[in-house]
């Protein structure tokens, strides 16, 4: 009996004790020192989307050659990537948990969207500096975030180009599009229309289609029976095999046109089965195979460094996310901070390596407005059709 | 010393002084916690006991009633779904909210324990994966839960808008307490059901449905009750685990997040309370921080680098994250059957008899 009654006290006991200590919260270790920076990436590594955890290990490439070259002003870079299994509550975990045990400056890249809105506004207010988001979100960057800069070309601006090069270089005037119901495909959507009003022209077919679907037997006869001889897929890379192999049963051979999410021809050739060759694509990195002297020295150093890897686009999509926040860091010099590194980043003007030229200024946090346009050759091989673009018709820009 | 000499004795919250003692012990370590350890680790806890909410509700269906369900992700999505929606769209206050997506997440449970009553073993655990899928899909599907792309969770406002009261909690400390509070009053409801007649309707369900319905057990209600019970406590979890996030959507209440939930009770022993506590805690720490850090770990971290060097995809070491939970599984089915509530009375059987 006398135990009962000191269940209360315990609670008062603990009460007593949490007035008292208050809320003494440690101090967020620092995202450097002396011999390193540390650089965090969250990314899957395994489970449904696995195939896009490429892109963290193409940033450890870039950072390796770094650190190879001796680092950056005495430091080099210590890069963490954190496998979330594409699930915003293992993002939000591993970004807590790198930015307040380990200590890092910045993140790069970030595959998924729900994980990168579920981590954005905990990254802003422990001012941790997040450069090159991958896919392009309205969100990120308008109005611009302080601590986020974004090299993504959004698909709004994309979808324009896209539709601009159909019109003019493939004299196509029947155009349709294929969207994903979602914010993707609408604005590629958008993009394409912006882009065809200018010209006074209107899409022939405009079908939406939930990313969940099996079968596109209707979709493809609607596209099918309106004429079109260019399709524009702004869709998933299941949805765009299962599309391509519809229309191949009935016969319908338009020229198909896509959003660069599925500019991987090795793995849609393959997912496809062949079908995939003699699609155009937009691009935001240059062709695997190009003579561009930092491709060349990229892709010697992925060989010797890192064998196992497939050189796609993915993957080297991960150095050009990187790529912006290695040059700020070099041009803010031995006496780093977050602050600078801001300054060296929003000053970051008419820079690029292989991926678009980035553009950032205090105001503007959107890097940049071009996309390439590549055509899938034999055995998803790349073909360059058209080199960096902008899209004179941006909504953002004006 | 466990006999029973009569029912008052077996209700009894605490046993003896000795269990009142720790038990109290244990309350001043948890309510004190957030004052001796690093931030991280509270959104750890929170994400913890949010999974033990669930795992003892599961339990009570897994494990003390003997029905299976492969879609729990699906009353978790309610119960996060649902309370965000009577938050925003209805500006009902908080607890109002969680315990209205609870009911209705409790609502479904029932729903699914309909096939249940014919159906057993794989074709029921088919029947809630379906469920689990489905509600992902229609969820994800409809524009007033933010679709594909997932809503934002409003501030975790504890106060009545409408009466002008306001208290708000931001950190992941303050949602601490929250959280620990409701895990309380969950685990302990959920061993007062398990010891009155509902829950021994329970068990004998599972022991054997027939002899239950021989004895009075009317087998509708009670199998029904146990779905929504479990999924009650699923939606409570739900609405908790959407605060610690602040951000999600549909696909993060996927298949592979029900099948998590089932090993969890598995591991941590089925049909007790305290296997689903232990169960809950183990599988997630290892999820979401040693697994994730195993390269780090003396010794055993430079054998698993080597290791995945020599045998593994390309991806590496996060490879070893899904084959650990595996084996563990599988480890406790032929090693432990009772899991690690198994482990934990062995424990306690040989400290009585100890030094002897």
């Amino acid at each position: 009996m006398t135990l009962r009654k000191k269940v209360p006290f315990f609670f008062v006991a603990a009460l007593a004790v949490l007035t008292v200590a208050g809320m003494a919260q440690a101090a967020m270790p620092a995202g450097f020192d002396d011999n390193e920076i540390r650089i965090g990436q969250w990314g899957p590594q395994t489970g449904p989307a696995a195939p896009w955890g490429s892109v963290a290990r193409g940033s450890k490439l870039l950072f390796d050659i770094v650190n190879e070259e001796g680092g950056i002003h005495g430091r080099k870079i210590k890069y963490f990537i954190r496998d979330d299994m594409y699930n915003p509550a293992q993002t939000v975990g591993v970004v807590k948990e790198l930015v307040e045990r380990a200590g890092v400056l910045a993140f790069v890249g970030g595959v998924g969207t729900a994980s990168g809105l579920a981590v954005k506004d905990y990254l802003a207010e422990n001012k941790v500096i997040w450069v090159g988001p991958v896919g392009a979100v309205d969100e990120y960057v308008f109005p611009a975030k302080p601590y986020l800069f974004a090299v993504n070309t959004l698909y709004a601006d994309e979808g324009s180009l896209l539709a601009k090069y159909v019109v003019d270089k493939l004299n196509t005037r029947k155009i349709g599009i294929l969207y994903q119901n979602d914010v993707y495909g609408k604005a590629g959507l958008e993009g394409v229309k912006q882009r065809l009003a200018a010209y006074k022209m209107g899409l022939v077919a405009e079908i939406p289609v939930e990313p969940t679907e099996k079968d596109m037997a209707s979709q493809v006869l609607r596209l099918k029976n309106s004429g079109a001889e260019a399709v524009i897929l702004y869709v998933s890379p299941t949805i765009a095999v299962i599309a391509l192999k519809t229309s191949a049963t009935i016969g319908f051979k338009p020229q198909w046109v896509s959003s660069h999410t599925l500019s991987d021809y090795p793995l849609m050739n393959k997912i496809s089965g062949g079908l995939w060759e003699g699609v155009i694509t937009g691009a935001v990195g240059d062709i695997p195979d190009s003579k561009h002297p930092l491709m060349v020295k990229y892709r010697e150093a992925a060989k010797r460094l890192a064998p196992e890897e497939r050189w796609g686009v993915f993957y080297y999509a991960g150095i050009i996310f990187a790529d912006p926040l290695v040059e700020a860091l070099k041009r803010v010099g031995r006496n780093l901070s977050t602050d600078a590194l801001l300054k060296a980043l929003n000053s970051l003007t008419g820079y690029q390596t292989i991926g678009p030229k980035i553009n950032w200024s205090e105001k503007q946090h959107q890097g940049t407005d071009s996309i390439m346009i590549h055509k899938c050759g034999p055995g998803g091989s790349y073909i360059k059709l058209q080199d960096w673009t902008a899209n004179d018709l941006a909504a953002w820009k004006k | 010393m466990d006999m029973k000499r009569d029912y008052y004795e077996d209700v009894q919250l605490f046993k003896s002084n000795v269990v009142l003692f720790w038990s109290a012990a244990l309350l001043l370590v948890l309510f004190t916690i957030p004052l001796y350890t690093p931030n991280y680790y509270i959104y750890l806890f929170n994400i913890i006991m949010v999974h033990i909410i669930l795992a003892v509700g599961l339990n009570i269906l897994v494990g003390s009633t003997g029905q299976i369900s492969l879609g729990h992700a699906g009353f978790f999505a309610i119960g996060a779904y649902g309370t965000v929606l009577m938050m925003t769209t209805f500006q009902l206050p908080f607890v109002l909210a969680i315990l209205i997506a609870a009911f209705i997440a409790a609502f479904f449970g029932f729903i699914l324990g309909l096939p249940a009553l014919r159906l057993e073993g794989p074709y029921l655990a088919i029947v809630s994966l379906g469920f689990g899928l489905t509600i992902m899909h229609i969820i994800g599907g409809m524009d007033v839960f933010g679709g594909r792309m997932g809503v934002k969770v409003p501030p975790l406002d504890l106060g009545i808008k409408q009466l002008g009261i306001s208290w708000i909690l931001t950190t992941d400390f303050q949602k601490y307490y929250l959280i620990l509070i409701t895990t309380i009053i969950m685990v302990v409801g959920a061993r007062n059901i398990l010891k009155t007649r509902v829950g021994r309707s329970f068990v004998a369900i599972r022991d054997s449905d027939i002899a239950a319905e021989v004895i009075g057990v009317n087998l509708t209600i009670y199998k029904t009750l146990a779905f929504a019970v479990s999924a009650f406590y699923a939606g409570i979890a739900g609405g908790l685990f959407g605060f610690v996030l602040g951000f999600f959507d549909p696909f993060t209440f996927n298949m592979i997040l029900s099948i998590i939930f089932l090993v969890m009770v598995v591991v941590g022993g089925l049909g007790t309370i305290a296997g689903g506590i232990m169960g809950a805690a183990l599988i997630t720490y290892l999820q979401y921080d040693l697994l994730k850090n195993i390269a780090e770990v003396p010794y055993f971290g430079a054998l698993m680098v080597a290791v995945s060097k020599q045998w593994f995809t390309v991806v590496g070491l996060e490879n070893f994250s899904s084959m650990a939970i595996g084996l563990i599984m599988i480890g406790i089915i032929i090693f432990e059957p009772l899991g690690m509530f198994g482990v934990w009375i062995r424990m306690k059987k040989y400290w009585m008899t100890w030094p002897f």
